[in-house]
């Protein structure tokens, strides 16, 4: 039952996604909306609990992932409101892009909440997939060339996440036979594995299938470009939801890998995410436009939350996973009208703005730019505190330490070259440049608006709890 | 028989690799999942496996007919360009082949000695997601990449039939559901440039 109720809204976003009738298509929002009502049924619920038997389970970190997801989806169709104003958009192109979210979100919904790792792979592909026609809703030569790259990078790297499956699937079937392929399970009996090398490869695969997805070393452009190319909603929906779906994969892929052997899991991801951070870092200090800008940074992010993740600090990882969610796509909606009528200069982006409406933009913008970049009292701050805190702890029980306190001290440099790029860039967008006057709408706001009062409840003390308690 | 079977399926590969016609591409294409459809029909009755047995006659339907059929309707219909001529010249291509092979023999060595029963299949199913992936790469059309990554689907399922003695049925029939859906969105994408002309 619960999974109807979970899929209704999709289903109906679906299929009025169809209809001819201009006023049908005020329905499209509406069920975007309702996404959020049953997911706050489950988030209530007590856990673990079964929503399709053994396959799909519903426990504290998937339904925190699916809340979060939920209210991006929420800001991101605020935003859709208003798109045909900033750009050009037909009606059809319109409800075509709300068709592919709906089948965006059951993937994610199946991807999310799965305990099976097929299950996963078929949610995460079927998300994969609809997210090739949502690039091509922009009627321009690069996002059609996009929309292909995406296809077939998207398709190498779902390819590889299921190559690592069925390898720990190999693995793990002669003492689970085909339960072998769900999380709970794995991890039950993750020491018992008999060929542990064989789990190793599949995860290290499956890992960099998922990593090349989030645009990781050495694919660390490809996933700028596609978001360069396509509108800006679809950006907002690639950092806040989907990367969201991947991560999750790793998340529990990685505590069965930890099982298995925790030196080789930490080591493998460890070596990947600085490699991942270092490149980022200059490439952000070379950016020139905004989404370029936040697409990096984005992968930034994702690297620092699977280096938290392993080195212990769970919570940390989940803290930022959640400001990271609701910063990204408040930063790549706000893109939408920084850069009206396709015009992406950074330096006066943020004048011309005027009366309530524009003065609350700026502000908060302002406040998002700068919370990215881990600013207190940003969410991002504590976790970063609490991941390299985690990583520190995490040497103390090995005979790394002086390793491990390099590897911080070379993060920090990395970090500040961002810092002080996203700093310059902020106050080029403040104090240079000409002033050209600009209009931004009341959805568009409402969507900023609820993001930032997200970012805040993440930082209540129950809040806090409640990840601390997750893992 | 197996043994036989799974050559044909690497040579099958190997050969769309060299062709220069999207026809002959797409025979060999069914060719190739025929040959898988096969080995799982060979597999799933020595395994006395009714799923594995159902996938096999699924893959022959879907992959072997239905995929090649409708792809070559889609190109009649959107003008496909037919001469697809490789990147990669045909002289370096006979090397950097073996050399693929002989590669992920080497890279699978270590897995082979874990598993029992068909241990070489699952050097053959990496090197064929290598081949897929080279096909991918030496073509500048976009036809042939599509079959390149239609190829590496085949690839990954022999590696599910051979390596795994076969997945659960859930998870290969979501797979094929995904590949249909892969299908539309491909013909969403070539009607989006037709209109755009």
């Amino acid at each position: 039952m619960m999974l109807t109720f979970l899929l209704l809204p999709a289903i109906i976003m679906f299929i009025v996604s169809f209809f001819k009738n201009r006023k049908a298509k005020f329905l499209l929002p509406v069920s975007s909306f309702a996404i959020l009502l049953p997911i706050i049924k489950l988030f209530i619920l007590p856990k673990p609990y079964a929503i399709l038997g053994s396959y799909l389970v519903a426990d504290k970190l998937d339904t925190y992932i699916l809340l979060v997801s939920s209210i991006v989806g929420i800001g991101v169709t605020l935003a859709l409101l208003t798109l045909d104003r900033h750009v050009k958009v037909s009606a059809h192109a319109y409800s075509r892009f709300y068709r592919f979210f709906a089948i965006f979100w059951i993937g994610l919904i199946f991807s999310i909440l799965a305990n099976h790792m097929g299950i996963y792979w078929i949610g995460l592909e079927l998300a994969t997939l609809s997210t090739v026609y949502m690039i091509k809703t922009n009627h321009t030569p690069a996002a059609h060339k996009e929309a292909w790259n995406y296809m077939i990078v998207g398709a190498i790297a779902i390819s590889l996440v299921l190559f690592g499956i069925i390898l720990m699937y190999a693995s793990a079937k002669p003492i689970l036979g085909e339960d072998a392929m769900q999380f709970d399970l794995l991890l039950q009996h993750a020491k018992e594995i008999p060929s542990p090398f064989l789990f190793e490869m599949g995860f290290a695969i499956a890992t960099v299938g998922m990593f090349v997805k989030m645009g990781f070393f050495p694919m660390n452009l490809w996933l700028a470009n596609i978001e360069r190319a396509s509108f800006y909603p679809v950006a907002a929906l690639f950092s806040g939801i989907l990367e969201s779906a991947v991560i999750v994969g790793f998340f529990r892929f990685s505590e069965v890998a930890a099982e298995v052997n925790y030196s080789h899991l930490f080591m493998f991801v460890f070596v990947y995410t600085l490699l991942t951070i270092f490149i980022v870092s200059f490439l952000i200090f070379r950016a020139k436009d905004f989404m370029r800008l936040f697409s990096l940074s984005g992968i930034e992010h994702m690297a620092l939350i699977a280096l938290f993740w392993v080195s212990g600090g769970t919570f940390a990882a989940l803290l930022h996973f959640g400001a990271h969610a609701f910063l990204k796509p408040a930063l790549f909606l706000s893109t939408g009208v920084l850069e009206s009528n396709g015009k992406y200069r950074i330096a006066g982006a943020l004048r011309g703005y005027s009366g309530k409406k524009g003065t609350l933009f700026w502000f908060l913008v302002s406040l998002f730019l700068l919370a990215i970049i881990s600013l207190p009292p940003s969410p991002m701050f504590f976790s970063e505190l609490y991941g390299f805190g985690a990583m520190i702890e995490n040497a103390k029980e090995s005979d790394h330490m002086l390793v491990m306190i390099t590897a911080v001290l070379l993060l920090l440099i990395l970090l500040s070259v961002i810092f002080y790029r996203f700093v310059a860039i902020y106050q080029s967008m403040k104090y240079e440049g000409e002033t050209h006057t600009k209009k931004v709408y009341a959805s568009e706001l409402f969507a900023l608006v609820l993001f930032a009062l997200s970012l805040l409840a993440l930082l209540l003390p129950d809040s806090m709890a409640y990840l601390r308690s997750i893992v | 028989m197996v043994d036989f079977l799974i050559g044909l399926f690497l040579a099958s590969l190997i050969t769309a690799l060299f062709t220069t016609r999207l026809y002959r591409l797409l025979l060999w294409y069914s060719m190739n999942s025929l040959m898988l459809g096969l080995l799982a029909l060979f597999i799933g009755r020595e395994l006395n496996d009714t799923s594995m047995l159902i996938t096999g006659i699924a893959t022959i339907l879907i992959k072997a007919v239905g995929i090649p059929y409708f792809f070559k309707r889609m190109s009649q219909k959107f003008h496909f360009v037919r001469q697809i001529i490789p990147e990669i010249k045909v002289q370096y291509a006979i090397m950097l082949i073996p050399a693929i092979l002989v590669f992920t023999f080497y890279l699978a060595d270590p897995i082979t000695h874990m598993m029992h029963g068909n241990a070489n299949y699952v050097a053959i199913s990496i090197s064929s997601l290598f081949l897929s992936l080279l096909l991918m790469m030496e073509h500048r059309n976009v036809a042939p990449k599509i079959i390149g990554f239609l190829s590496m689907e085949n690839a990954l399922f022999l590696l599910g039939i051979t390596a795994t003695d076969g997945m659960p049925m859930l998870v290969e029939l979501g797979i094929f559901f995904d590949l249909l859906m892969a299908i539309v969105v491909i013909n969403l994408l070539f009607h989006k440039e037709e209109a755009n002309l």
